[in-house]
């Protein structure tokens, strides 16, 4: 078959052959391309319940593919192959190779929600990204990433101190990912608030960053938030058919 | 006293137009063709309706009884009409059984002729027993038989349907929207889902036609509530491995080829002209639109009329039409029906 679209085919499907001939003709080479069937032969249903399972991806099964996420969302603008539209379809459809191709800039969305206003069936698109990411790290298909390490380094020092001391989780931040600290922007913005800040603000920001200060009375907020947190985890990976952790199952 | 009307056809356009008659006081003489009234939910064993959820044989069979037993009405059943001779006010009819009628005016309310699938044959209908028609699960429904598959009896596990089976199709020459076959899709997949939760349904589109307040009860329930599945792809052709289905088309959204099993398929078949409708063109002189069904004289100052002045029209004999408002046309008609007499005595009285 003549190929029309060569875009639509991908380099691992072709097929190339050392030594091949075919009633006697030389069909081995580039020159002679024979492409691996792209058809899809099954719909894979647990996918979609997998996700929905995770917080954010419950309603997914609304999609009716309009498009208007991806047409609103700030990350498509920027790459095109950033598309909850068609992110949402194959998960829906259970097409876990094909979204595995992106499993590397799924978690690029920067929860701006335009697209949760612009859906039109209420899918919470943004939701859905959050879930497809977990679902990725909690499957084992993606490390970690930086927009997970920041939220983790936030929420944990929320639940010690029932507070929240923007240069430690900024430098926690830095540290966790590897990156130094002298960041060109940080330092000009750290000048740029020396000078203009009143001082009273200045000295208190300053008392934070060293003591750490909580909430009075945290410590009973924090078991709660710490079994929750805890439960919801396991929720998490039971719905995902993974072993929960305390009895190795 | 005026002459009674001839109401040929009892399905719910029928019914409708002799209920609204004989409550105004006039005669009816209502000629059947089938063996029973109701029309199509009736004779093809419609389970629940769209939109009320009612069954079809509650509420189109309460309609069944009211015509039946009123006196104004007579009904002549396994018969239609041969000739249809006169003028509005005096028309004279005989049936195929021999019994002459004189009438003042007709409606026609012969509906509709389900698309016979063997007209689409890359689509496995009557090649594969499990591919079946949107009538035959609505009749495992109203059985009570239950949704199975009909080699084997088996449950099953995930269900096809495809929409548009006999309409928008220029290569079999349908070129019309069935009107309801969406709508009653969505439901039949609903209701699949209730039946067994354990069975997927994917319903593979063109579009989705769920118009009006079908959208939020249908379509969007049987999304949100039922998690039914809507692929856009037409199917190319339906096969079989030997064990499954297999449905092969393109799925548009991911521009990929499919070839994916089922254990059933159901064609939503959609609404045809009346095979009687050319006979029916003869005997009482009106004339056809383009596709077959019967013309109408004007759609906005009478709704009702034919092309032949003192024949009625209403239903499915117009074009694909729902319950509802095949149900409305008939009132209609027989307002019209009715119009026409009270003229002739006005004039008859100058
Ligand atoms: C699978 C399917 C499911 C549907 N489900 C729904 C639903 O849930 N809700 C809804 O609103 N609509 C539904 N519809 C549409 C519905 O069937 C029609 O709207 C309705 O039947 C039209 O009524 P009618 O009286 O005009 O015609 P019909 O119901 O077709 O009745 C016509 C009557 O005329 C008789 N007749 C025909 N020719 C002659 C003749 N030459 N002489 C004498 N008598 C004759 C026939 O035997 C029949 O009794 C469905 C359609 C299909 C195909
Ligand atoms: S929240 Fe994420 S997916 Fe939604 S528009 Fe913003 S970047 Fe795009
Ligand atoms: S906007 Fe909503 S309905 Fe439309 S494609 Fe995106 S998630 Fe689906
Ligand atoms: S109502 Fe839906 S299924 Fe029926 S012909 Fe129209 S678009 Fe096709």
């Amino acid at each position: 078959m003549p190929i029309h679209e060569k875009s639509l085919i991908r380099p691992e499907n072709l097929i190339e052959h050392k030594d091949l001939f075919i009633d006697g003709i030389d069909v081995s080479g580039h020159w002679s391309t024979f492409i691996n069937s792209r058809a899809l032969t099954d719909y894979d249903e647990s996918m979609q319940e997998e996700i929905a399972a995770l917080p954010g991806g419950e309603n997914i099964h609304r999609c009716w593919q309009c498009g208007s996420c991806t047409n609103a969302c700030t990350v498509n603008a920027l790459n095109p192959d950033f598309n909850p539209r068609y992110w949402i379809y194959l998960i829906r459809n259970g097409m876990k190779q094909e979204l595995l191709l992106d499993k590397d800039i799924v978690w690029q969305c920067v929860s701006c929600n335009k697209c949760t206003y612009a859906c039109p069936r209420d899918v919470n698109p943004e939701g859905v990204m959050k879930a497809t990411a977990h679902w990725l790290e909690l499957k084992g298909h993606t490390e970690k990433k930086p927009s997970m390490i920041f939220d983790e380094g936030f929420s944990q020092q929320i639940i010690e101190t029932g507070k929240i001391e923007d240069g430690l989780v900024i430098r926690q931040f830095f540290a966790r990912t590897g990156q130094k600290l002298a960041q060109n922007w940080l330092v000009a913005m750290a000048i740029g608030l020396a000078k203009r800040l009143p001082v009273a603000m200045g000295i208190k920001m300053g008392f934070a960053a060293v003591f750490h200060p909580r909430t009075r009375g945290w410590s009973r907020a924090r078991a709660a938030i710490k079994d929750y947190v805890h439960e919801r985890e396991a929720a998490n990976r039971k719905a995902l058919g993974l072993p929960t952790g305390e009895d190795g199952r | 006293m005026s002459k009674p009307v001839l109401v040929v056809g009892g399905g719910p356009a029928g019914l409708s137009a002799a209920h609204a008659l004989a409550s105004a006081g006039r005669e009816v003489v209502l000629v059947e063709k089938a063996d029973r009234l109701g029309g199509a939910p009736i004779l093809s064993g419609y389970a629940r309706l769209v939109p009320s959820h009612e069954w079809a044989r509650d509420a189109i069979g309460g309609m069944v009884d009211r015509v039946a037993t009123n006196p104004l009405v007579k009904v002549h059943t396994n018969t239609t009409v041969a000739t249809f001779e006169g003028d509005p006010g005096a028309f004279r009819a005989t049936l195929k059984d021999g019994t002459s009628l004189d009438v003042g005016s007709a409606i026609l309310c012969t509906g509709f002729t389900h698309f016979d699938s063997l007209n689409k044959p890359e689509w496995g209908f009557g090649t594969y027993e499990d591919v079946v028609t949107t009538t035959q699960v609505e009749q495992m429904l109203s059985t009570g038989s239950g949704i199975k598959c009909p080699s084997d009896g088996r449950a099953p596990d995930r269900v096809a349907i495809l929409l548009c089976v006999g309409s928008r199709d220029r290569q079999i020459g349908r070129e019309w929207c069935s009107k309801v076959c969406c709508t009653v899709s969505a439901n039949l997949a609903m209701e699949i889902r209730q039946a067994l939760p354990n069975c997927n349904v994917y319903i593979y589109y063109m579009d989705i036609r769920t118009f009006g307040l079908y959208e939020g009860e249908f379509y969007w329930a049987s999304q949100e509530e039922y998690k039914v599945r809507y692929i856009k792809a037409r199917i190319a052709e339906v096969t079989s491995d030997g064990k499954r289905l297999i449905v092969k088309g393109e799925d548009t959204l991911v521009k990929r080829p499919i070839t994916i099993p089922f254990d059933m398929v159901v064609h939503a078949i959609g609404m045809d002209p009346n095979v009687d409708n050319m006979t029916l063109s003869a005997v009482f002189g009106v004339k056809l639109q383009k596709y077959g069904y019967i013309d109408r004289a004007s759609t906005y100052s009478q709704m009702s009329g034919s092309s032949r002045p003192g024949v009625f029209v209403a239903g499915a004999a117009l074009g694909p039409e729902t319950i509802d408002d095949s149900i409305a046309q008939g009132q209609s008609a027989a307002m019209a029906a009715l119009a026409q007499a009270s003229l002739e005595i006005r004039e008859a009285a100058e």
